[in-house]
């Protein structure tokens, strides 16, 4: 006959622990994996915007991040970017340059579109409709969450590309063409893929689209 | 022999990529900002530890005391601030890089002006009585190198006696002394014989650190002259 023991208090508790241990693990592990947990994801038809056509929606893995564009600052730039995003130039196009918490780059509309990625040349592409002149003259605080175009060494070589600031870059202020400003998440940004050794992204994650708010 | 393999493996592993603006800018390392809200918006920077760069390296600088750092920053501004934003844009010049000890091929040098990088790096420790002199100097060889075309070394050369001949090059030479002529006989200065360029630089220095110009024999009338109006063609408002 098999005699019944009865478990103590202690060996009742420390199995509730080791219980409660394997459900933490067990949801950590699906938790973790989800980048875009604890980023809120904004839905720009609920705010209200003061010019909301000069409001740009850039959709990514984690969510809406919403840019005001400034076309008082840099008129040709700005018309340049609403172009592009008007002819849905960007969606599927890769965040191909990033560097954690400082600057996420995309834009390169020939060698960083997803189905037709070109490692070896990607950051080098053109949109097609040719350089514009660079507009740094205007007073521009480029603080976290600015938007401006990327160039080359040169001036007056801003195409498609564009970068946005994680980090503030006073240095950037007459270098760089600013287009804008995000207003609404920065955080998804952060989330963007990026490598420890190098700037130039492996396997980036994309644009899913980029829109003006009104069209 | 495992260990040191051990250390430097996690090195390459752990190591991050690091963003710095400042080296994505201008191509120097090790700089950081000093001072950037500049009525001209000239954007002061300074050596945080020793950089090479440079074809082979050539060149070096130091990081400097931060007492001999503050010190010199006052007389370099106070100096640059007689440069408008407008001009200092037309002649490509918005990065000050200060150092110490500044050579380039291990020949000690004042300043090197690199106009396509904006930049100007200038040695912090240069002699004491030729420092605010040689600031002008070494911006006149920005400009220089901006207006090729209207500095014209030909024309320049023409105004000298017909025996006179240039070295080929400010290095080529041990005509390097500094010190204003008394008797100035064409020339502010011994480097001046340098090359023409140099001699244009000497003229624009003296002329910016406010010479007295009384007994300027009618050589040295001519060179100033030239600097005067060709800088009045880059901008009409430069006031010399």
């Amino acid at each position: 006959m098999i005699k019944k023991i009865k478990a103590s208090r202690s060996e009742k508790v420390i199995l509730i622990f080791i219980l409660f241990l394997g459900i933490f693990s067990f949801s950590s592990f699906f938790l973790i994996k989800d980048k875009c947990l604890f980023v809120k994801n904004y839905d720009p038809q609920k705010i209200t915007f003061d010019n909301p056509e000069n409001i740009a929606v850039l959709n990514i893995s984690c969510g809406n991040v919403i840019i005001e564009l400034y076309p008082d600052v840099s008129p040709v730039a700005v018309k340049r970017f609403k172009t592009l995003v008007d002819s849905k130039a960007y969606d599927d196009v890769a965040f191909h340059r990033v560097i954690k918490n400082t600057l996420v780059q995309a834009g390169d509309l020939e060698f960083g579109k997803k189905n037709n990625l070109d490692y070896g040349k990607i950051g080098t592409g053109k949109s097609g409709l040719g350089t514009i002149n660079s507009e740094i003259n205007s007073p521009f605080n480029f603080n976290r969450g600015s938007v401006g175009l990327a160039r080359t060494q040169k001036y007056n070589t801003e195409d498609s590309q564009f970068f946005i600031i994680l980090k503030d870059e006073p240095l950037y202020e007459t270098e760089y063409t600013p287009i804008g400003k995000v207003i609404y998440g920065i955080e998804a940004l952060e989330k963007i893929k990026y490598l420890d050794k190098s700037q130039y992204v492996l396997r980036p994650d994309f644009i899913n689209s980029l829109r003006m708010l009104v069209n | 022999m495992s260990l040191i393999r051990l250390i430097i493996l996690s090195l390459f592993f752990f190591t991050q990529v690091q963003a710095n603006t400042i080296y994505n800018l201008i191509k120097i390392p090790n700089l950081e900002i000093y001072e950037i809200n500049t009525p001209n918006k000239l954007r002061y920077l300074y050596a945080k530890e020793p950089f090479t760069i440079g074809v082979n390296n050539n060149i070096n600088c130091y990081n400097s005391e931060k007492n001999i750092l503050d010190k010199k920053y006052q007389i370099i501004k106070n100096n640059l601030d007689k440069y408008s934003q407008e001009f200092l844009k037309k002649i490509n010049l918005k990065y000050i890089v200060l150092c110490e000890d500044l050579s380039i091929s291990k020949i000690n040098t004042a300043g090197i002006p690199d106009n396509v990088m904006k930049t100007l790096i200038l040695d912090i420790k240069f002699k004491e009585n030729y420092f605010e002199r040689v600031i002008h100097h070494e911006v006149f060889h920005i400009i220089n190198d901006s207006y090729k075309k209207l500095f014209d070394e030909k024309t320049w050369s023409t105004f000298n006696i017909e025996e006179f001949k240039y070295a080929k090059c400010s290095t080529c030479t041990d005509k390097l002394g500094l010190d204003t002529f008394t008797n100035t006989e064409g020339f502010f200065s011994e480097y001046s014989k340098s090359t023409a360029s140099e001699d244009m630089a000497e003229v624009f220095s003296h002329l910016m650190i406010g010479i007295n110009l009384k007994n300027i024999d009618p050589i040295l009338e001519k060179k100033i002259q030239f600097i005067k109006i060709n800088l009045l063609k880059i901008d009409q408002n430069f006031i010399l």
